[in-house]
């Protein structure tokens, strides 16, 4: 094993780990149009992707995630922006920027992930995406981050765990270097599932067994409901657990939107969301650095994890 | 309860379009009313399929066949209607995803449930301008303009299209359904849309009360 695979995995397992919160809400306050795919910024205005990244490492973020979300071909090509985009560019683009980010020497320890998010097409019933078409643009993606150097995978926002696990063996196709998987749950009645059914412990059984080192939760969920579901996650597996719930819902005034979540009280939410048992937190839709600034002071009240 | 309406009530659960299909053909040759057949046995499948989902029994692919088999029933029994001069629509939508926004599996699903739930409806498909939606609908007399939007950054296009109509001095002509991840009630009542439906099941509940026949 790497020294890198085994001191982020050592870190996960041994202390709480916090990740950085949401980009896209970020670069739309900077300028970035509406319905544009964030991506095209990594070509465009790559600075403004530098300035977040900063942003993030000195709110705390121990763990930064590249701007790489819809950076796979299928996502690119159902853009107008995005389909005129080389997916390999932009992810070796989007390594370079966040690693530029990471390069003072105050950030050494910190780890950056590979982001990489659902294709937006679906398998049947619902759409006609085929498991190699979606292996194939994953391991593009995979392949780019890998050769860029990226120190971990981050795979989220899934809510069909067969396109989760085509993801995941993607990145296994190319890369020995740790994977964390996240999908989306909703809460019904009866429990919590994905939007194609998948349950907390049929997560656990496939992604553990189709060689992911950790797993959990992010999106959708606010930070009340996430730890509920991470209370349901913990005695199923003593693998790590990630969990990345949003900000609150969006509420749209006249002009931007903004999430009505106060910093404090998802700090606070990540505290109950360690004490339910997360290894790592984070944040997602609506989290800024404010809310990872004081994540991290609510976590980490006596020493910083960096000391 | 009628056992042949039961296989057609079955045939929605089960999501069995051929099945759906063959069914409603043997409806004519039974002699059943294309109503009786519709309302007892393919809406009621349907519905039960719309209330397995909302607790969390069935999920996206047993929703999206159900609707599928109702419509294939629909194909078969909707041309046999129109000799007994009754007409089934419950009214008539225009729906679309708003302008810079490309998600449109969300609308789909709402226009096959709507369809299934025997709505006419037409779709704009997605990056539909707010111009467009009141063109559309006043161009097919619509009852209602049903608009989604799935990022936070899109959904301040659907305040545009109420803003059209009032330009247009529209307003009370159509009945505002709005939808999507990021909506809410809040949202719907803040620009003056007239309802918001969080999903597809709730979508056609939301229809019926707004625009619903009976």
């Amino acid at each position: 094993m790497s020294k890198l695979k085994m001191d982020f995995l050592h870190s996960l397992r041994r202390r709480l780990v916090l990740f950085d919160g949401g980009m896209g809400a970020m670069l739309i306050a900077a300028g970035l149009e509406p319905g544009r795919a964030p991506e095209s910024w990594l070509l465009k205005r790559p600075e403004e992707i530098t300035t977040v990244h900063r942003a993030y490492l000195e709110a705390g973020a121990e763990v930064i995630v590249t701007a790489t979300f819809g950076a796979n071909r299928l996502r690119l090509a159902s853009s107008p922006s995005g389909c005129a985009l080389d997916p390999a560019k932009l992810n070796s683009t989007a390594v370079r920027i966040a690693r530029e980010a990471l390069s003072e020497e105050k950030y050494a320890n910190r780890f950056l992930a590979g982001d990489i998010g659902p294709t937006g097409r679906f398998f049947p019933p619902i759409g006609a995406l085929t498991q190699e078409e979606a292996r194939a643009s994953f391991r593009e993606q995979a392949e780019a981050l890998e050769c860029a150097g990226v120190d971990l995978f981050l795979i989220e926002t899934m809510v069909d765990l067969r396109e989760a696990m085509e993801a995941l063996r993607a990145v296994r196709d190319v890369s020995n270097r740790p994977v964390i998987v996240c999908l989306t749950f909703e809460r019904k009645p009866r429990g919590f599932f994905t939007l194609f059914g998948d349950t907390p412990q049929k997560a656990v059984d496939s992604l553990l067994s189709g060689g992911a080192d950790g797993l959990g939760a992010n999106c959708t969920l606010g930070s009340g409901e996430m730890i509920e579901l991470a209370c349901l996650f913990r005695p199923l597996t003593e693998a790590p657990l990630l969990f990345q719930p949003n900000a609150g819902q969006p509420v749209i005034g006249e002009g931007l939107p903004t999430y009505r979540q106060q910093p404090a009280e998802f700090a606070e939410d990540l505290k109950a969301l360690a004490q339910a048992g997360a290894n790592a937190v984070g944040g997602c839709c609506g989290a800024t650095p404010e809310f990872i600034r004081q994540a991290h002071d609510r976590l980490f009240p006596v020493l910083p994890f960096l000391h | 309860m009628d056992y042949f309406l039961e296989r057609c009530t079955q045939s929605v659960l089960e999501g069995d379009e051929e099945q759906a299909e063959e069914l409603a053909r043997q409806a004519l040759e039974l002699e059943y009313s294309p109503l009786e057949v519709i309302e007892k046995g393919f809406v009621r499948g349907i519905r039960e399929v719309g209330e397995l989902w909302e607790e969390g029994t069935v999920f996206l692919p047993e929703l999206v066949m159900a609707a599928e088999a109702m419509k294939r029933a629909m194909a078969v029994l909707r041309p046999a209607l129109t000799n007994q001069s009754e007409t089934l629509t419950q009214g008539h939508l225009v729906i679309g995803t708003i302008e810079g926004d490309i998600h449109d599996i969300g609308k789909t699903l709402v226009a096959t449930m709507l369809e299934a739930n025997g709505f006419r409806v037409t779709d704009l498909g997605a990056d539909v301008p707010a111009g467009r939606f009141v063109d559309e609908a006043e161009a097919c007399g619509a009852d209602g303009i049903a608009i989604s939007a799935l990022l936070t950054t899109t959904m301040s296009g659907q305040r545009r299209v109420v803003e059209e109509l009032e330009k247009r001095a529209l307003r009370p002509r159509f009945k505002v359904l709005v939808g999507g991840a990021p909506c809410s009630q809040e949202w719907a009542e803040q620009i003056g849309a007239d309802g918001y439906a969080g999903d597809a099941v709730a979508a056609v509940a939301l229809a019926r009360r707004l625009i619903g026949i009976r």
